[in-house]
């Protein structure tokens, strides 16, 4: 009997599966709606503007009153093709998906909408959602593209794929809704949420120099002053500004070839690989702000030593992507 | 407990405010002949409020003040109407609710509903008045609700009003077809389900079923209509066309009246003759009352309806609504001889018969050659004597007929009929009277008679040895001479009926009575086609297609069908809509058309420059303007964008380029 229910159960879901026809997207990363895709429903005015029509037809059919009836035929025809237009305003339009750029776990991703009124005829009251986020309606005028995006939380590092979304026309009356499922493979990236504070990393002194501490004051090697962090060295910490009642700012050297760090999994004590990856990443974002060569070291994956914004979003890449159960031993 | 705050998207804008409230108002605005003077009065201060609302946002009322004005708004409606349903009481009722709705316009939402019950105001409206042109101004209104409701969901770019009414326009064309459909083939009810207090008996002018000096003369002075005729064959000529209404056998002095109803098939009527058969259709306005006015004499009755043994044609229903019948009569008739105690009926007399009148007749008499010969004498007096014809009779005492006849002699068809009929009585001859309408109007526009309330009659019907009841017309022996036109003139004007025979009639007035035969045509195919549709003439057309077994069945299958039909078509029209042409195409489409016009069609493999050279060849007259047309159209048509100034340029020769006009020398 259970297992007659669970299979009933399976083949309800599959069949509500295929009946929610998605859009799905083309190979020019478009989205084209089509006849079959468009759901319609009406909305609470529909439903309320139905009522009022009823009571209007019961009201006219009793009294044998053919101008009530008349009128009463006119707005239930015009709510008819209302229907109509709402289905035929969502039709054709091309939808793409992108996802916006790299953020880190916790705060709003943004996926870029741009709406295609493709051929001369103007879309109008068209919005674009994504779980509890709606972007206002737009009006495409004919041949026109507008953009549109969309926030949505995150709570995962990695690959955030959008799959689907909805675009939705309460057009021209709101007494229906049309909408559709549009699936798209756009994706965001999601790096790990930073620690709060993490260790210093501790410069490699195997592969280079240590760094002049005492010589902070070289003209050349100042970089500027950043607000204090937790976990920064007292000796960078500029006493002289904190004197002249500035706050707690760090002075910062750098600049020389020679100052070189390498960020390492390994070193890390925390036994949670996600804890781990969240100090990394702190460590990451400290020694990109203070300007010193670093390289990451991963288990099965190395980024090797380099600066710059560049380097910075692939070793967050590698973060963000990092696998703990496959990784390998960290090849040096 | 504070209220969330309202989103941008959902605040209403001031014009939406205003453009509401102004629906509202035009809306409610009909009603106003119908409501109770309080209720008016509160509506137009919650309108008041709410305009200057839109102006000073502080003079609209909080949530306990509209409290307590939806309090007093309910006791108001309660104090006017003392009911709060039935048609007045529920109107007013939901008239008020609605005004006071405009005081709590918070989100878009609120007017979205307030715009749907526009709707249901418009339909109320229809149970107090059908006319054409209230339709159409409600018309308005229902498109401007429409209008209102797709300028609340916005999204339509720049533009506004332009665009919003283009959506509401395009809407409101398309939904017609669907309209018509639904109107046609939506099943009606034969009967209501329930009745609530629908006020039916509104006071209604026409006819009464008794007959008083004065009482005609009033109804003449109402301009309405009584019913319209339509006749198979061609009418008759208008001194037959007596509408035969009730029969009055008693007169109590003063006021004539039926007397006790003859007792049910008593005597079948029956003609003992009839010849000149004619058949014809009446379009009857509502009487309240039970009467179908019939030529003399109605020879068949329709299905709902039964002849009494007066010759009078009656419905079995009250006329609550208009009415379509069809009948029979013959022009000429012989009726048959009534027994003993109905010639009885006819020859009692009321107790103020002066020696004067019994003087009178008895003269008649010794000249007079049987009863027909007394009925010609009658008549002689009438016309020998200085009686006048006036629709304004000095008014009458205690005894209208002696001082009728002996001092006044200005009177009414009342009078002539009711002296006539007992002076025959005075003279043994039984006699009655017969209240009904005499002539009618032709329109030739809608090809059909009118007649008006104006046109209520009374005549004597004189009972003859041999010959039955005979038809005698008091009223028409008068002189012509001495039948006073003023008073009828002046009081009716352009609606006075024919028998007034205005000739001194000016051009103005003449054209003022086409506008009205105009008027009442428009009125009349309304009634017939709009408000008179029923079921009945579904089921006709249902027959007419062959599906007449299947009934409501039948009806509804086929409206479904026609529905999907409409719909079908309407979403073929809009997936075909030809997108709009780029202007320089459609002006270089218009200068081909204009050319193929002139004989002059583009070959499909011929561009522009080609075309326009074989042209010239051809027609050397026009060389110059198809040279300057395509120096500016060919290398607009291969930049990348043509600016506006060459598009009015093109535009501007195209208005001048005719082609087909201008003759080849």
């Amino acid at each position: 009997m259970i297992k007659l229910l669970n299979q009933a159960k399976a083949w309800l879901t599959c069949y509500a599966k295929n009946l929610l026809h998605h859009v799905p997207t083309g190979l020019d990363g478009v989205a084209r709606v089509g006849a079959r895709q468009i759901y319609i429903l009406p909305t609470r005015t529909g439903l309320m503007f139905g009522s009022v029509l009823l009571l209007m037809l019961l009201g006219s059919l009793n009294y044998q009153n053919n101008l009530g009836l008349l009128f009463t035929f006119f707005l239930a025809s015009v709510g008819l093709v209302a229907m109509h237009h709402a289905w035929f305003n969502l039709l054709g339009i091309a939808v793409q998906a992108r996802g916006g750029p790299p953020v880190f776990s916790g705060e709003t991703a943004m996926i870029d909408v741009s709406l295609l009124a493709e051929g001369r005829r103007a879309r109008h009251d068209i919005q674009a959602r994504k779980g509890h986020d709606t972007a206002l309606p737009v009006h495409v005028p004919g041949g026109n593209q507008r953009r549109v995006s969309l926030g949505l939380p995150t709570t995962r590092r990695g690959l955030l794929t959008i799959e689907t979304m909805t675009i939705e026309t309460q057009h021209p009356m709101r007494l229906f809704r049309a909408w559709c499922y549009i699936a798209t493979d756009a994706s965001t990236l999601i790096y790990p949420a930073p620690a709060r504070h993490a260790p210093d990393p501790g410069y490699a002194a195997g592969d280079a120099r240590l760094p002049d501490r005492t010589g902070g004051e070289g003209a050349d090697d100042y970089l500027g002053s950043r607000n204090y962090r937790h976990g920064d060295s007292p000796r960078q910490i500029d006493w002289k500004a904190f004197a002249r009642e500035r706050g707690l700012v760090v002075k910062q050297f750098g600049g020389d070839q020679g100052q070189e760090v390498w960020i390492d999994w390994s070193r890390l004590a925390a036994p949670d690989p996600e804890v781990r990856l969240g100090l990394l990443t702190r460590q990451i974002l400290d020694v990109s702000e203070s300007g010193v060569r670093f390289g990451l070291r991963l288990p099965g994956a190395v980024e090797g030593l380099a600066q710059g914004a560049a380097h910075v979003q692939r070793c967050l890449t590698r973060l963000a992507l990092f696998d703990h159960a496959h990784a390998t031993d960290p090849v040096r | 407990m504070r209220t969330p705050p309202i989103p941008s998207v959902e605040r209403p804008d001031a014009a939406q405010i205003l453009a509401l409230t102004l629906l509202v108002i035009a809306a409610c605005l009909p009603l106003a002949r119908y409501l109770h003077w309080q209720i008016s009065a509160f509506l137009l201060l919650l309108f008041a409020v709410r305009l200057v609302g839109l102006k000073w946002r502080a003079a609209i009322p909080g949530a306990w003040l509209r409290a307590l004005l939806t309090l007093a708004g309910v006791a108001n409606c309660l104090y006017a109407n003392h009911t709060l349903v039935g048609q007045d009481g529920g109107t007013a009722l939901f008239a008020t609710m609605l005004a006071l709705k405009l005081l709590e316009l918070k989100t878009k939402r609120d007017l979205r509903l307030t715009g749907i019950l526009i709707g249901f105001l418009i339909v109320i409206q229809f149970l107090f008045d059908q006319s054409f042109p209230l339709a159409i101004y409600l018309g308005v209104m229902a498109f401007g609700a429409v209008a209102l409701l797709v300028d609340l969901n916005g999204g339509l770019g720049d533009g506004r009003p332009r665009a919003t009414l283009r959506v509401a326009a395009s809407l409101s064309l398309q939904a017609l077809p669907l309209t018509l459909v639904l109107f046609v083939l939506f099943p009606r009810l034969s009967a209501p389900l329930w009745s609530l207090g629908l006020d039916a008996g509104q006071a209604m002018t026409g006819m009464s079923d008794s007959m008083e000096p004065g009482a005609i003369s009033e109804l003449v002075l109402n301009g309405e209509l009584a019913f319209r005729v339509r006749f198979d064959a061609a009418p008759p000529s208008p001194n037959q066309l007596y509408w035969r209404g009730p029969v009055l056998w008693e007169m109590d002095g003063r006021r004539w009246s039926p007397g006790p109803l003859p007792a049910k098939g008593a005597d079948l009527p029956e003609l003992e003759e009839s010849a000149n058969p004619i058949d014809y259709e009446i379009v009857l306005e509502p009487t309240q009352k039970t009467w179908l006015f019939a030529l003399d004499m109605p020879t068949s009755a329709p299905d709902d309806a039964f002849i009494n043994p007066d010759f009078q044609l009656l419905s079995r229903q009250p006329i609550n609504s208009v009415k379509r019948y069809r009948v029979r009569s013959a022009l000429d008739y012989r009726t048959a001889e009534p027994d003993a105690r109905q010639r009885d009926r006819a020859l009692q007399l009321p107790d103020n018969i002066t020696p004067r009148m019994r003087e009178l007749v008895a003269g008649w008499r010794t000249r007079a050659d049987g009863d027909w010969d007394l009925v010609r004498q009658g008549l002689a007096f009438f016309n020998r004597e200085s009686f006048h014809y006036t629709l304004m009779p000095p008014r009458l005492g205690a005894n209208p007929a002696d001082e009728f006849l002996f001092e006044t002699r200005r009177g009414f068809c009342e009078h002539y009929a009711s002296s006539f009929a007992l002076l025959m009585r005075v003279g043994g001859v039984p006699s009655r009277i017969v209240l009904g309408y005499l002539g009618a109007e032709t329109n030739r526009i809608g090809g059909y008679q009118m007649v008006w309330q104006s046109d209520a009659h009374a005549w004597v019907e004189v009972l003859i040895e041999g010959r039955g009841w005979v038809r005698v017309d008091p009223t028409a022996a008068v002189d012509p001479a001495r039948v006073d036109n003023r008073g009828a003139s002046r009081i009716l004007g352009a609606g006075t009926s024919v028998r007034f025979s205005l000739d001194q009639a000016g051009a103005l007035v003449r054209f003022a009575r086409n506008l009205r035969l105009l008027a009442d045509t428009l009125d009349a195919t309304w009634q017939n086609w709009v408000l008179d549709f029923s079921a009945e003439d579904q089921f006709a057309l249902l027959d007419r297609l062959g599906l007449g077994a299947f009934r409501e069945y039948g009806l509804a299958v086929l409206m479904v069908l026609a529905v999907s039909l409409t719909l079908a078509v309407l979403l073929l029209a809009l997936l075909r809509t030809p997108a709009a042409k780029d202007p320089l195409d459609a002006h270089y489409a218009r200068f081909c058309q204009r050319l193929a016009r002139a004989g002059l069609p583009r070959r499909h493999t011929e561009g522009p420059s080609d075309f326009g050279r074989r042209i010239m060849t051809q027609r050397p007259d026009l060389t110059s303007s198809i040279s300057r047309f395509l120096a500016l159209y060919i290398p607009a048509r291969f930049s990348p964008n043509s600016p506006q100034k060459i598009i009015e340029d093109l535009a501007k020769q195209l208005r001048e380029f005719h082609p087909r006009y201008k003759r080849p020398r």
